[in-house]
């Protein structure tokens, strides 16, 4: 059994934000988290890190909270954030009603913009249909989100906090009508393992109403499936927005050398097991086209879908996209609290008073929240963007669509004694190109198990494994040349390595 | 614009295609084959698959659905064609092993036992039984062969390391070719003191037939290839054997041309013209046999609003279903249903729906051919284009 005075459950933005501010405050916290990193909401949205632009009209009070912490984050974060800037494009038949209540409204929270003929934003995005009307120009970036928690969790393990990843919380340990602590299980090997502390913060995003039932409560929130595509290149250098109210598909966001597009809004009743329709691909792609034609005929490599988990308004709710982004604490009386809602953007202000609040109400004291001020740790081992930084040493090259090379690898594999392909593909995107995987994997697998880290077993495993995961998010995108080249990793693996199921 | 003039001018330059040529040359037609570039067979395993999951591929035909093509070539068809397959391999110097009767087996790279029938000789040893004694040598730095993965299933399993000065597949493989390589590896290979059972290496050991006989003379054990993940040396061999076997008997070859258009004369085709760098060139033909492969190879294309299109005539192409349809759920299991995307043909091989008379159609682009499902690719490669090609003869005579 483990004392702690914190327990964070939930390993995405929120859950990691709340432990570098904990940690930053010096309070010993322990971090659970049911999958890896980021494996919820965080890793499967755009990686945009809105200046509030998209907020501005609807939600004032959120817009003006994401222009703040897009500013703290490029500033704190300068290896997981890249300042592209971002457009909003008005196209034919887009209101013009509706830019005038933009442009206001953005005046009124503070974020700047610029109002651009539609020749001025061809010249920076030369892709954009050329038969835009015209586009304004907003401090929006591009974030990766599996950096950031990485980073928030080094900062956190650096002053000696705990993160028992791949565990999964499945009872609430009861004292005298209070939670005392958790027990989670180890998903590999079963083990289960006992925490206790002072409080418990409940940040698991989409499962946040999971985690309140098995305590006995019940949360105010809906859950929204939200899918995205991936192609091959980098279209545009700049984020790209549809000037109109939120819509399905009107954000493209680039992304290292690839770009991101989504999304659609679904409402679901289950965080787990989700997949991509085609139909979805499909409004995706469509929307995506209408702002840069080539989206119609480039290659997409994966699609893949998120939940959202939105704050339930009071009264009738019929639209996801009306329900506030803004975020809530619920304090459940009984040691645990809840933070639900509110978007990758603002996670550190979420984290901030989260521990503001857990501060006050338990530990009776105030520490001054330094997470605005200080950057984020580790950042040093990271290549950051453009691309051509790797160039440098192009020897032994591991993964070509991404240029990594095996002494990135072997550095990664060394420095944190990984046995896991996620820590290595989100530390050098690894397999995060065109191919997805399918010709690196096999050999870094192989690297680790050279290294003695895994068994020849346990990487034959874990390639199965990784296979089945990717084919997933290969399968709705599966037409025209990722097509071709998912036959050809099918022959590699089933013909050549014989991995069929027998 | 220059213009040439043939008996059959062959579309495609995998191993349906030039077995096609091959068959039609030895018959005395004037032959031109033109390919966008090398084929999806040298990545490949360099071995024929027939059918997989049977003893006997010859006597377990019968059991297929009756739309697959291989019922239009029939089992003595087969057996015509696998017998021209390995008179020209041996002939190329490259010998193989195994027969249609009977399916063998050679370890894969994931230490399993992979079934397949037509085996070059380099990989002769390969059936290993998981009690047996293994010896893998590796390779320093080679990034396309973990021996892990093949040990993994082994229990008595020795791996030693040589160092080739270079780690890409090619380039190993070109290293073997040159006999002072071949000497100092021989040496070092002496200096081991590798204990009984057979060895093992990957795909590299050279990449021109023969080098394989004199290093297994030279080190005289057991020893065997296992194929690696493209690009395929054995698939290279064979691939420059089959080739080189067209060249010798004065074939035209046109390589690294496409098809830009098609010419025809009420129904039958008439000629096509090749893009090239700066230049076309407009080949006519008495007849045509399309040999373009499926997906991978680029004969097919399949589009988001789930239509597959045939690259080069526009033939009317078998959509199974619409695009939710084509893939299941599981990679590991074969059997998606665009696997049986393609050209619906007639016993003629000539394509349904389209009239055209002059024109015969041949491998994995066929309808119905579910090679990834069957474990047929290469065999029907062959069996079909010998079959096409023999229909393709009694057309023009």
């Amino acid at each position: 059994m483990i004392k702690t005075d914190v327990i964070i459950i939930g390993g995405g933005s929120t859950g990691c934000g709340i432990a570098r501010d904990l940690a930053l405050r010096g309070i010993a916290h322990h971090l659970i988290e049911k999958g890896d990193f980021a494996a919820g909401a965080t890793g499967a949205c755009h990686g945009l890190l809105h200046s509030g632009g998209r907020y501005a009209v609807s939600d004032p009070e959120a817009a003006k909270e994401c222009i703040r912490e897009n500013m703290i984050l490029r500033k704190i974060g300068e290896k997981c954030v890249e300042q592209t800037g971002g457009l909003f494009v008005r196209l034919a038949g887009d209101s013009r009603r509706y830019r005038d209540r933009f442009l206001e409204s953005c005046d009124a929270v503070g974020i700047d913009t610029e109002l651009l003929s539609a020749g001025k934003a061809m010249d920076l995005v030369p892709k954009l249909n050329p038969s835009l009307e015209e586009a304004v120009r907003v401090p929006d970036c591009s974030i990766d989100p599996f950096r950031l928690c990485m980073l928030n969790a080094i900062t956190s393990k650096n002053r000696g906090g705990v993160f028992h990843r791949h565990h999964e919380v499945f009872e609430f340990i009861k004292e005298k009508g209070r939670l005392a602590g958790v027990r989670a299980r180890d998903r590999f090997t079963g083990e289960v393992l006992e925490l206790r502390a002072r409080v418990i913060i409940n940040a698991s995003g989409a499962w946040g109403k999971k985690i309140a039932n098995l305590a006995g409560h019940d949360l105010p929130m809906t859950l929204s499936k939200g899918s995205l595509v991936i192609t091959n290149h980098r279209l545009t250098n700049l984020v790209i927005n549809r000037l109109r109210p939120p819509s399905n598909g009107d954000i493209i966001v680039p992304n290292e050398a690839v770009c991101l597009a989504g999304t659609t809004s679904i409402s679901v009743d289950n965080p787990d097991n989700l997949v991509v329709g085609a139909d979805e691909v499909d409004i995706v792609t469509r929307e995506a086209g209408r702002m840069i034609p080539e989206f119609n005929s480039t290659r997409l490599i994966r699609a893949y879908t998120g939940v959202r988990p939105l704050l339930l308004a009071e009264g009738d709710a019929t639209d996801d996209r009306s329900v506030s982004r803004g975020f809530r604490i619920i304090n459940h009386q009984d040691g645990m609290y809840s933070i639900l809602g509110g978007k990758l953007s603002t996670y550190r202000l979420m984290a901030e008073k989260m521990v503001d609040t857990v501060l006050k109400e338990v530990f009776e004291k105030t520490v001054p929240c330094q997470t605005a001020d200080l950057p984020l740790e580790g950042q040093e081992y990271l290549s950051g963007y453009p691309l051509s930084k790797r160039l440098r040493d192009m020897k032994d090259i591991i993964c070509e669509c991404e240029l990594v090379t095996r002494k990135d690898v072997e550095s990664v594999i060394d420095r944190i004694g990984t046995k896991s392909i996620g820590d290595i593909q989100h530390r050098t995107r690894l397999g995060m190109g065109p191919c997805q995987g399918g010709f690196c994997t096999y050999r870094a697998l192989g690297i680790i198990q050279e290294k003695g880290k895994i068994t020849c077993d346990e990487s034959m495993g874990a390639l199965r494994e990784f296979l089945q995961k990717r084919f997933r998010g290969i399968r709705p995108a599966l037409w025209g040349d990722q097509l071709r080249e998912e036959q050809l990793v099918e022959g590699i693996y089933l013909n050549i390595m014989n991995m069929e199921q027998q | 614009m220059k213009t040439e003039n043939y008996d059959t001018v062959i579309v495609g330059g995998g191993i349906s295609g030039l077995m096609a040529a091959i068959d039609l040359t030895r018959k005395g037609k004037r032959v031109a084959v033109v390919s966008k570039g090398d084929p999806v067979c040298c990545l490949s395993t360099g071995c024929i698959d027939i059918l997989k999951g049977v003893d006997s591929p010859m006597e377990s035909i019968c059991d297929l659905p009756e739309n697959h093509p291989y019922h239009l070539v029939g089992t003595g068809g087969i057996d015509r064609a696998a017998g021209l397959f390995l008179s020209v391999m041996e002939e190329a110097g490259l010998s193989y092993v195994g027969n249609t009767a009977q399916n063998r087996y050679i370890l894969s790279p994931g230490g399993t036992r992979k079934q397949t029938a037509l085996v070059p000789e380099s990989m002769a040893h390969g059936d290993m039984e998981e009690n047996e004694t293994l010896n893998v040598i590796t390779f320093k730095g080679m990034k396309d062969f973990f021996p892990g993965y093949v040990t993994a299933k082994f229990k008595n399993a020795e791996v030693y390391e040589f160092d080739p000065g270079i780690g890409s597949t090619l380039g190993i493989a070109t290293k073997f070719d040159d006999p002072v390589f071949r000497e100092a590896f021989v040496s070092w290979f002496k200096s081991q003191g590798i204990s009984g059972g057979k060895i093992a290496m990957p795909a590299v050991l050279g990449t021109k037939p023969r080098v394989f006989g004199e290093l297994a003379r030279e080190l005289d054990r057991k020893i065997f290839e296992i194929p690696t993940l493209p690009p395929s040396i054995p698939g290279l061999r064979m691939f420059k054997a089959l080739k080189t076997c067209l060249q010798d008997s004065g074939v035209d070859l046109y390589w690294g041309r496409a098809v830009k258009s098609v010419e025809k004369d009420d129904d039958a085709i008439e000629a096509v013209t090749l893009a090239g760098m700066g230049r076309s060139t407009r080949i006519e033909g008495r007849s045509f046999i399309l040999a373009t492969g499926s997906f991978v190879s680029g004969g097919l294309y399949a589009r988001q609003d789930g239509v597959v299109k045939e690259s080069v005539f526009d033939l009317p192409a078998h959509v199974p279903g619409n695009r939710e349809s084509w893939f299941g759920h599981n990679f590991f299991e074969t059997g998606h249903g665009i696997e049986k995307a393609g050209i619906r043909v007639n016993k003629w091989f000539q394509p349904e729906d389209t009239g055209i008379p002059n024109l015969f159609v041949c491998g994995s682009i066929l309808a119905f051919s579910e090679t990834m499902k069957y474990g047929c690719g290469h065999g029907m490669a062959i069996a079909t284009g010998v079959a096409a090609a023999e229909k393709c003869e009694e057309y023009l005579a």
